[in-house]
């Protein structure tokens, strides 16, 4: 690894000061499993790394407030996110998913967000909190804006962040009574491999008739989408065999996979195909108002 | 630029310090400032478990951990599980069920068994498999490691019965 200067700051004003920069080899640190790997294979080089660790106490916090959205600090580790209760009590499709990410090691280290903006669409979060309509709360000296995340993830490996811009917060709305969720991931080289495709989705159903509907893929694509096509076809729709199997059919139709060593372009679209049913199905079949888990 | 700065932590509950350059990971710290052998890098991706270490309570990958971070914290390692006169009940349970081959990847599995331990004392086989998955034995001694695991479990709910009626004698004696 090449040798850096890493700098410390106590309160959030000074690390936002220090990264107040265009020089791109002025990074923020948080957990750093991920920028570890791409300083040790030599992908980055920076100069100067601003470590996030001291702000923790003031930017790890969970909570959900009056109006029943989800308050997620950035700094919580994924890990602690993982065994809230609060989390859990809000949709317990996020620590479902969040147990089977990596390993404990790492989800004691890694950050919420680090793992978005790092803008790796294996990542498991992004596909879920984007069918939950999460917003991400972005600040810099010149202040602080707020983005959806389906316009945060702009690309592979990017995302809306400008320099010397940090994720202070992610808010996700309240999830409408009797929503049911669930997240499919598929890993193609092994258990604990990163996904090859992952389909988040959550359905509302009244008098057995599909009264919403929300599908986002993540992995087999170049950055988490949502399957807009795939929800109108599914609302107003009875959850029949025939029906999710065509949801299934539209969502291959909406994606452009990439291909790379988990599998070629074609395949891919076969395996989300396979997914978005599986995840509709799972929902359906789940009687209790509560979520289908998580299956790989 | 990358210049050595002196970190302070504690180091198995003793109070230590180093001069550290930023780059440098935790497990080349604590090799080359206190010989602690048992933090082993192997994979150095974070994914196979033999540079398990404790910060603040935690188990990480020192391999992924800048050494500089731990400044002020709490650091734990295999060394500081037991004595050799005196092992850990995690320790004593890896040897009577050999659960290793050729040794390289259980400082790891001990220190990574002992948290789960802590933390859920009864496992299921499927609870031992899912919470160690991120630890690699390349002699693939798993099925002793797994029997290891639930022998340090009944020797640690052992231990606390025997300690519970410890307690309660001393009650009614005081």
């Amino acid at each position: 690894m090449n040798a850096f200067d890493l700098i410390q700051p106590d309160t959030l004003e000074e690390a936002l000061s220090l990264l107040n920069t265009d020089d791109p080899l002025v990074r923020p640190l948080a957990g750093g499993t991920a920028l570890m790997l791409m300083m040790k294979s030599k992908l980055y080089a920076p100069e100067r790394l601003v470590s996030l660790q001291r702000l923790k106490p003031s930017l790890d916090k969970v909570k959900v407030d009056e109006a029943g959205r989800l308050h997620l600090g950035p700094l919580a580790t994924l890990r602690e996110l993982e065994l809230s209760p609060v989390v859990a009590q809000f949709s317990p499709v996020i620590p479902k998913a969040l147990r089977t990410l990596s390993n404990v090691r790492v989800r004691n280290v890694a950050t919420l967000g680090g793992h978005l903006a790092h803008g790796d669409p294996h990542m498991d979060l992004p596909p879920i909190l984007l069918a939950l309509d999460a917003q991400v709360r972005v600040s810099s000296e010149a202040g602080h804006r707020d983005i959806p995340l389906s316009e945060f993830l702009t690309g592979y490996y990017s995302t809306a962040l400008a320099p010397g811009e940090l994720i202070t917060e992610v808010v996700v709305p309240p999830l409408p009574q009797g929503t049911r969720g669930t997240y499919v991931k598929f890993t193609a080289l092994s258990a604990d491999d990163w996904p090859m495709a992952g389909v988040a989705a959550f359905v509302r159903l009244e008098d057995g008739q599909i009264s919403d509907a929300r599908v986002a893929v993540s992995a087999a694509t170049e950055r988490p989408v949502r399957l807009h096509e795939v929800e109108s076809f599914l609302r107003g729709q009875r959850p029949t065999d025939e029906v999710l199997h065509h949801a299934g059919e539209l969502a291959g139709t909406q994606i452009h996979p990439l291909a790379d060593i988990r599998g070629s372009s074609g395949y891919k679209r076969e395996i989300v195909k396979v997914c978005v049913r599986r995840s509709l199905q799972q929902i359906a079949q789940t009687d209790h108002n509560g979520d289908g888990g998580v299956t790989q | 630029m990358a210049e050595y700065r002196t970190i302070r932590f504690r180091l198995n509950g003793r109070p230590v310090e180093l001069a550290v350059q930023p780059h440098e990971n935790l497990v080349e710290a604590l090799r080359r400032g206190f010989q602690m052998y048992s933090v082993r890098e192997s994979c150095g991706q974070g994914l196979c478990g033999c540079c398990t270490v404790y910060v603040n309570g935690k188990a990480v990958s020192g391999c992924l951990y800048l050494a500089a971070l731990v400044d002020g914290c709490d650091v734990q390692t295999a060394e500081g599980l037991g004595t050799l006169q005196q092992l850990s009940p995690v320790q004593e349970a890896f040897i009577e069920c050999e659960g290793f081959q050729c040794g390289f990847c259980t400082p790891g599995m001990i220190m990574m068994a002992t948290q789960l331990l802590q933390e859920n004392p009864n496992p299921t086989d499927e609870e031992i498999k899912h919470y160690m998955s991120g630890n690699l034995c390349r002699c693939a001694a798993y099925p002793e490691i797994i029997a290891a695991v639930h022998r340090a479990a009944e020797k640690l709910r052992a231990s606390k019965e025997t300690d519970a009626k410890a307690d309660q004698a001393a009650t009614v004696a005081g």
